[in-house]
Parts: C-alpha cells; sequence; structure tokens
C-alpha cells in the first residue's frame, strides 16, 4: 500500500479552484519532486499533504501505517528565524516534540534521537552553535536534521534550496540523495528548478491547473508537458 | 543604601509593591521572550491600551477592576491573534486601530464619569500604591499559573515560535499554543499595569528579550538572562525610584534602557573578540558582572535620607492651612511638616514613597478629607494600629455641600443631577479653623501628654487672634450687605461665604480642575458685573487668572486675589506667610471691593 494515495484532488482558496484532477501515489522510497509554474497549487498541494489545509475535493489519504505525526518537514525560513537566538542542538531536538508523549522534558532517547539526525548531516560539531549565526547552507541542513528528528518514513521539503549557493546547493542535494537511498527515507520535495528536480527524482508530479502530470521521471522525460514546459526545443 | 533597602522591607506597601512587581516582571520576561521572537511585541503594547480601558470602565461601573479588565483583555488578545492570522487586516494595522481605539474609549468614559483626574493619571503611569492586600493574592496566584504553565509547555512554546509552520505539520497545536500565550500575556499585563501604568508595561516584556538577545546564543540562555535582567533593572528600577522619588514604572524602564544601551556595547565587542576565537564561558562571567556593575553604578545614589530625630513629636499635615494650625500650636516642642510643597498643584497630589513612610512614622497625621485626598484612603488601613493620630479637618466642622453658585459653570454636566460632594476648603471659616485647631491640639496632647499644658496655652493664644480675625469678618459681612463680590476663578470659598453671609457669584466650583470657562459664563457674569456696578473681580492665587481678566477688562475693573491657603507660592513660604495673615489680607481685599 502507498505511504500517499491521492485521488481526484481539487484544491483551492475561498471557494476558488487552484488546481484540479490530481492523482499520484507515492511509495516507500520514492524520491517524489512537485513542479510546476507558479501558482500551479505547488505549495497548496503540499500543505494539504501534511494536514496543513483542506482538499476541496477527491481523496487524500496516509497509508501503510503513515500518521500525521511521522512526517518530517523542512519549511522554508521566515525572516525571523534568521536571527533567532537558538542554538544548533535547541532547534534540532525541537524536532522530537511530536514524539514526546506525558512528560514535561525530552528524555535522553529524543536527546539521543537529536545527536543522531546531526551526525547524519554532519552537523554534530556545530551541536552548541548560536543558529543565526550559522551559513544559509548549515541553517539549512540543522532545518533538515530537525525533520529527520521527526520522521524515519517520510520528508516534505519545501523549495529547500531557495536562498542558497550553488556550491551549497549542490552540498545540499547530495545529502538529500543520501538521505533518501540510504537512509530509506521517502521524500516529497517542492522545487521550482526542473532541472534539479530531474537530476534528483524518481517520480515527478508536474502542477497544472486542470490535469497535472504524474509518472516516473523516465515517463515524464518522454511526456507532452514536459516538451511543452521545455518548450519543445529538446529534440531535433 | 541601608536606609532605602530598609525601607523597602519595613513597609507594607513596599513589599507588597516588591512582591508583585517581582513576579510580574518575571512573567513579563517569560512571555517576552516568545513575543518579542514570534514578532508580537506590539500585542502586549495594544492590549495595555485595552487594559487602561477596562480599567476605566470597570471603575465607572464600580466593579473589581481585576475581575473586570482580565476578561476583557484575554478576550481583546484573542481577537488580536485572528485577526493576525485570518483577518483582512494585518497584525500593525489591527493592533493599532484596537489599542487607540481602547485607550479613546477609556478617556471618554472616564472624562464623562470622574473626570480626568489623578486616577487616570495613575492607570497611564502607574502607581506604587495601586496593590493592595487582596491584589497581592491574586498577582501571586496568577504568577504562579504562568510561571508553571510556561515551565510545562517550555518545549511547545519553542517550537511555536521558533517555527509555526513545521510545529503545526508535525502535530502540535499551535493555535492552542498561541491563545495560551495571548491569554497569559493579557493576565500578565493586567496585573503589572496598575503599577506600571499601561503606557510602560509593555516595556518591561520587550526590554529583557531585547537586552538578553544582544548576547545570549541558545533560547534557554536568552530566558534565563531576561528573567535576571527583568527582575535586576526592576529592583533598581524601584531603589531609584524610591531614592529620587520618581514614578516607579518610568524609573524602571529607564534602568532598562541604560542595561539595554550596555548590553548592545558589550554583544558588539564580544562579536568582534568571536572573530578572534576567544571562548564562551568569559562571555557569560563577563554578563554576571555587568549586571553586578550595573547595581554597583547605583549604589552611591543611596545615601539615604535621615530618618527623622526621634525626640520631638511629628506632625505630618497635607495643605498650607493645617500645616499653619499645628505649626502655630506645637511652637518649638514638636516638628511639624507640610506634604503638599509650595507652589504644588494640590488637587492632583500624589504622595511619593518617603511622604508615605513619613505619615507612617508620624505621631499626628492632619489631612482634609475631602477630593483632594483621596489617596489618604488607601494608606489608612496601614496606619491602623500604629501610633499615628489622625486629624481630618472634614470631620472637625459642620459640612457643606460643594455647590454652584449663580452663573458658575458645574464640573461636568453629568454629575450635576448626582450627589454633590462635601465642600473640603473647611478652613476658609476662620470659626472653622478654631475648631480645627482644637482636634489638633487634642491629638498633640495625647501624643506628648507632657507638653500638654503648652499646647493648651499656644492654642489659646492663637484662637484669640483667629477670634479677632472672625469678628472682622463677621464685621466686614455685614456692612457689605446687599453687595455681590465676583470670583472670575474657582471657588474654594463656599466656607466663608455660609459662615459670614457673604454674596459671591463665582465661575467654577472650588475644586474644579478646569479653568477655562465657556463664553456663556463669562458673558453672564459680565453683565452681572455691570449690572451689579463691581469694581474688582477676584481671581485665586496660583492661579493664571484669565478668567477674571477677560472679566476685569470688559468692565474696566480691577483684578484682586483671594487666598484659598491650600497650597501657598513658595514665595509667600518664604516671606513667612500664616494663614493669619493671608486671611488678613482676604479680608482686606473684600473691603476694598
Amino acid at each position: 500500500m502507498a505511504l500517499i494515495d491521492c485521488k481526484q484532488v481539487s484544491l483551492g482558496y475561498e471557494n476558488r479552484i487552484v488546481a484540479q484532477d490530481i492523482n499520484f501515489q507515492v511509495n516507500r522510497g520514492d524520491l517524489l519532486c512537485i513542479v510546476g509554474e507558479n501558482g500551479s497549487g505547488k505549495s497548496t498541494l503540499m500543505k494539504a499533504i501534511l494536514g496543513l489545509k483542506d482538499t476541496e475535493s477527491g481523496h487524500l489519504h496516509y497509508g501503510d501505517g503513515l500518521t500525521a505525526k511521522q512526517v518530517g518537514y523542512l519549511p522554508q525560513q521566515t525572516t525571523a528565524q534568521r536571527d533567532f537566538p537558538a542554538s544548533v542542538f535547541e532547534v534540532v531536538l525541537s524536532g522530537c516534540l511530536s514524539s514526546k508523549k506525558h512528560s514535561i522534558f525530552y528524555n535522553k532517547a529524543l536527546r539521543q534521537r537529536a545527536t543522531d539526525s546531526l551526525q547524519k548531516l554532519d552537523m554534530l560539531p556545530y551541536r552548541n552553535r548560536c543558529y543565526r549565526e550559522l551559513s544559509g547552507g548549515q541553517q539549512q541542513r540543522v532545518l533538515l536534521a530537525r525533520a529527520l528528528c521527526a520522521t524515519t518514513t517520510l520528508l516534505v521539503l519545501d523549495e529547500p534550496v531557495s536562498g542558497l549557493d550553488p556550491l551549497a546547493t549542490a552540498d545540499f542535494y547530495k545529502l538529500i540523495r543520501r538521505i533518501n537511498r540510504d537512509y530509506g527515507i521517502t521524500v516529497i520535495m517542492v522545487s521550482h528548478d526542473l532541472q534539479d528536480a530531474l537530476s534528483l527524482a524518481t517520480h515527478i508530479l508536474h502542477m497544472k491547473q486542470s490535469g497535472a502530470f504524474f509518472g516516473t521521471k523516465q515517463d515524464y522525460l518522454q511526456s507532452d508537458i514536459y516538451r511543452a514546459f521545455t518548450g519543445g526545443g529538446d529534440h531535433a | 543604601m541601608l536606609d532605602t533597602l530598609s525601607f523597602l522591607f519595613s513597609h507594607a506597601f513596599m513589599l507588597r509593591a516588591l512582591v508583585v512587581g517581582g513576579l510580574i516582571s518575571l512573567c513579563c520576561a517569560l512571555l517576552g521572550v516568545s513575543l518579542v521572537l514570534k514578532r508580537f511585541s506590539m500585542i502586549g503594547d495594544g492590549l495595555s491600551h485595552v487594559g487602561f480601558g477596562a480599567l476605566a470602565i470597570a471603575c465607572a461601573a464600580n466593579i473589581t477592576p481585576l475581575y473586570f479588565s482580565i476578561p476583557i483583555v484575554i478576550l481583546a488578545a484573542f481577537a488580536l491573534l485572528a485577526m493576525n492570522e485570518k483577518g483582512k487586516l494585518k497584525g500593525d494595522a489591527a493592533i493599532a486601530l484596537i489599542s487607540t481605539g481602547a485607550l479613546a474609549v477609556g478617556v471618554m468614559v472616564t472624562s464623562m464619569t470622574t473626570g480626568m483626574n489623578v486616577d487616570i493619571y495613575n492607570y497611564m503611569f502607574g502607581s506604587i500604591l495601586a496593590m493592595s492586600r487582596s491584589d497581592v493574592v491574586l498577582s501571586v496566584v496568577l504568577s504562579v499559573a504562568v510561571i508553571a504553565l510556561f515551565c510545562v509547555f517550555y518545549d511547545e512554546i519553542f517550537a511555536v515560535t521558533f517555527d509555526e509552520s513545521f510545529a503545526k505539520a508535525t502535530g502540535t497545536k499551535v493555535g492552542a499554543y498561541n491563545m495560551l500565550l495571548a491569554a497569559l500575556t493579557a493576565v500578565t499585563i493586567v496585573v503589572g499595569m496598575r503599577m506600571m501604568g499601561a503606557l510602560l508595561i509593555s516595556s518591561l516584556i520587550i526590554f529583557p528579550t531585547v537586552t538578553s538577545m544582544r548576547v545570549c546564543k541558545s533560547f534557554r540562555r536568552v530566558i534565563g538572562m531576561s528573567v535576571g535582567v527583568s527582575l535586576v533593572c526592576f529592583f533598581v528600577g524601584l531603589l531609584v525610584s524610591v531614592r529620587f522619588e520618581a514614578p516607579t514604572g518610568a524609573s524602571v524602564v529607564c534602568v532598562n534602557i541604560a542595561c539595554l544601551a550596555f548590553f548592545s556595547l558589550f554583544g558588539a565587542v564580544l562579536n568582534l573578540r568571536e572573530k578572534n576565537r576567544l571562548f564562551r564561558y568569559k562571555k557569560v562571567l563577563a554578563a554576571g558582572l555587568a549586571l553586578v556593575l550595573l547595581c554597583g553604578v547605583t549604589v552611591p545614589f543611596f545615601g539615604g535620607k535621615d530618618p527623622l530625630p526621634a525626640h520631638k513629636p511629628q506632625v505630618v499635615a497635607t495643605g498650607f492651612a493645617p500645616y499653619d494650625f499645628a505649626r502655630q500650636i506645637a511652637g518649638d516642642c514638636a516638628d511639624v511638616t507640610m506634604l503638599l510643597k509650595p507652589g504644588e498643584e494640590s488637587h492632583t497630589f500624589e504622595p511619593t514613597p518617603q511622604d508615605i513612610a513619613l505619615i507612617q512614622q508620624s505621631d499626628v497625621f492632619v489631612y482634609g478629607g475631602g477630593e483632594s485626598d483621596t489617596w489618604v484612603d488607601s494608606i489608612l488601613e496601614s496606619l491602623r494600629g500604629g501610633k499615628t493620630r489622625i486629624v481630618r479637618m472634614m470631620d472637625c466642622v459642620e459640612l457643606q455641600h460643594e455647590q454652584l453658585l449663580d452663573g458658575m459653570q458645574p464640573e461636568d454636566e453629568e454629575a450635576e443631577a448626582e450627589e454633590t460632594e462635601y465642600d473640603e476648603h473647611v478652613w476658609t471659616s476662620v470659626r472653622n479653623a478654631m475648631l480645627i485647631c482644637d482636634a489638633v491640639c487634642r491629638a498633640l496632647s495625647e501624643a506628648d501628654p507632657a507638653n500638654a499644658d503648652v499646647y493648651r496655652n499656644h492654642k489659646t493664644d492663637y484662637q484669640s487672634q483667629l477670634s479677632a480675625v472672625d469678628s472682622a469678618f463677621r464685621q466686614t459681612a455685614e456692612q457689605a450687605q446687599g453687595k455681590t463680590f465676583l470670583v472670575g476663578d474657582r471657588f474654594p470659598f463656599l466656607y466663608l461665604q455660609k459662615e459670614y453671609g457673604f454674596s459671591f457669584a463665582a465661575a467654577f466650583p472650588g475644586c474644579a480642575a478646569e479653568t477655562e470657562a465657556n463664553p456663556a459664563t463669562i458673558g453672564y457674569l459680565i453683565r452681572k458685573a455691570q449690572s451689579e456696578k463691581i469694581k474688582t473681580v477676584f481671581k485665586v492665587d496660583l492661579s493664571p487668572g484669565n478668567v477674571a481678566q477677560t472679566i476685569a477688562d470688559a468692565i474696566n475693573a480691577k483684578v484682586d486675589t483671594l487666598w484659598s491657603c491650600h497650597v501657598i507660592s513658595a514665595a509667600d513660604f518664604q516671606n513667612g506667610e500664616t494663614y493669619l495673615s493671608l486671611m488678613q489680607r482676604n479680608l482686606r481685599a473684600l473691603q476694598n471691593a
């Protein structure tokens, strides 16, 4: 059974439909990139996947034992966060909040989990540094470590490389590939950069007002929507 | 220093202020971290204005202020949150709307009921006397609740503060925690605002966090240091306010400003050094040092006032008239202090903590008991059971209702129909002065039985002088039968009028705060003056006398002065004027009119 099953979903705001007829599945181990033009409903769909927003119609289900509390999320940074006086460890530990039960403080296991996440992303040396003093790429790694604390199953990334320089971007994509392959975590990534998406993804969801495309990367490269999107100049 | 400290701890009202203020500072610091980092600082400010409006309404409707304001302000907090999240009006505009709106409503309500008086001033800028015993209990309970909830939900509050969307996506009930924060903030603000002042309370929320952010690198430390900064600043501010007789709220904010300036500089230096790889524990050490330094800098100011010399009985009087009575009776056998400094505005007088201590340590306390002395009620409780004998002048005489004379502009049109107050200027009748002297002499004799005979002799001598002036007034009044005296000012001479049968016309009642007459009143008084062929228009001493001058110009009369003897000018005080000499001036002025 799929982790996420989406059938005939339409999305919108205040009775205005942004996108409809969305169909896709996400299975364990997939790396799904959601692409599309601005305003095509990428972020709206992502919010719906995270349960932050209701769909207008259709079915959007978690399956395979996945619950909302097991989803890791990497939101876009707000300006307020950039100069937030918190230590790296405090930020990462806050990812464990959803696993905290019946206790006021984080227990040892959760603190270990936070340390492990930092370790996985090579950020352990920065454990006690102040978040606001890190570079953009480092901050993004910290937020990714936090998301890893929240999940062992599914990670949702919202435009994770916006604002990063090319070097940091390449670096970050390497991490995502590692997380997906080595740790077996399913990834859903919203991106506006098609080339990056194609280099990473196993599956592509191309959002459109109606009739979004969903398929494997290979299918997508053959599709009309891809050709139209890239101006049809790819094949002579 | 020690004097100031012992002063803090030896008076119930100061202790209450210390306890409530400390707890409020603590709560503000805790909540402030979250509010400032979430960019919600202005919510604190908005809520304090709502609190002001609610207090004004509660007072007008005679409801216990806290029971009314807390729910209102919590509702306002939720409304602000909702507007912030969903509404078309975004954050800052919504807050500005609500805060200025509430402020305006508060001012309207107060001006239509009690008038812009000392209460309003206290709400806006705070009063250290505002804390009653029941307030302390309530504050302690609320503060403990705030602190407990904050500790229990610390991790959740961090998560929601740092990143709402992440917290929401991973299943935290962000809305609920936002509401919790807003509600706790509302409660803290309402409890704290009467001491700190509605206009200043939000600084307690913002300053400590901003200060801590200059130097701290983790959330936990920001919280810890905010609490520290907040408590230290409050305490130092309280000391400053006691030492310099300054309002508490403003003092605390000023200390906070100094603290912020210091740590900003300190933080900048640290950042420079950071680049040279100098390490962190030094930072913490230095931060602590800085705090101690900050306190240390203030220490030399605390020379403290000399305690009262103990060997003579101490008499404290509020205004000039009672001061002079006590002075005449005491002679050299007792020390007499006047609270209202020469030239000070009597109707908005607020005692400083020193004044209150002075009263508490006194043997005899003489006060009027009318509109100007409402603050006395709040300290009478603490005098009960002490050695202080209390003389309320209005209890010594037959009272007269404050009333509207011919042509007088009412203080407030709404209040006109309701009960009128008793006039408090009882001493303007010399006969009353003699009665008050009896009471003062009795109190002094009880306080100092050894000198009872001396006091009685002084009193008898003094009363015979008073009696002479009394007869002179009576004679003047008889001669002036059918003649109207025109006072183009407020009219504190009701007892003079009633006692001797003078006929007066005046512009405002005795305690009216405004001295700008409306054109109708002035027109009426001018016609009256013309028909009565009045040659002298009176003003009251220390008043600018605009109205009297306007009338005098219109009818080609001269302006003369009558002395209320409530407060006297610094020059008169220097020249050694007394109640008797001023009343004789009044007599001459009336005879010459």
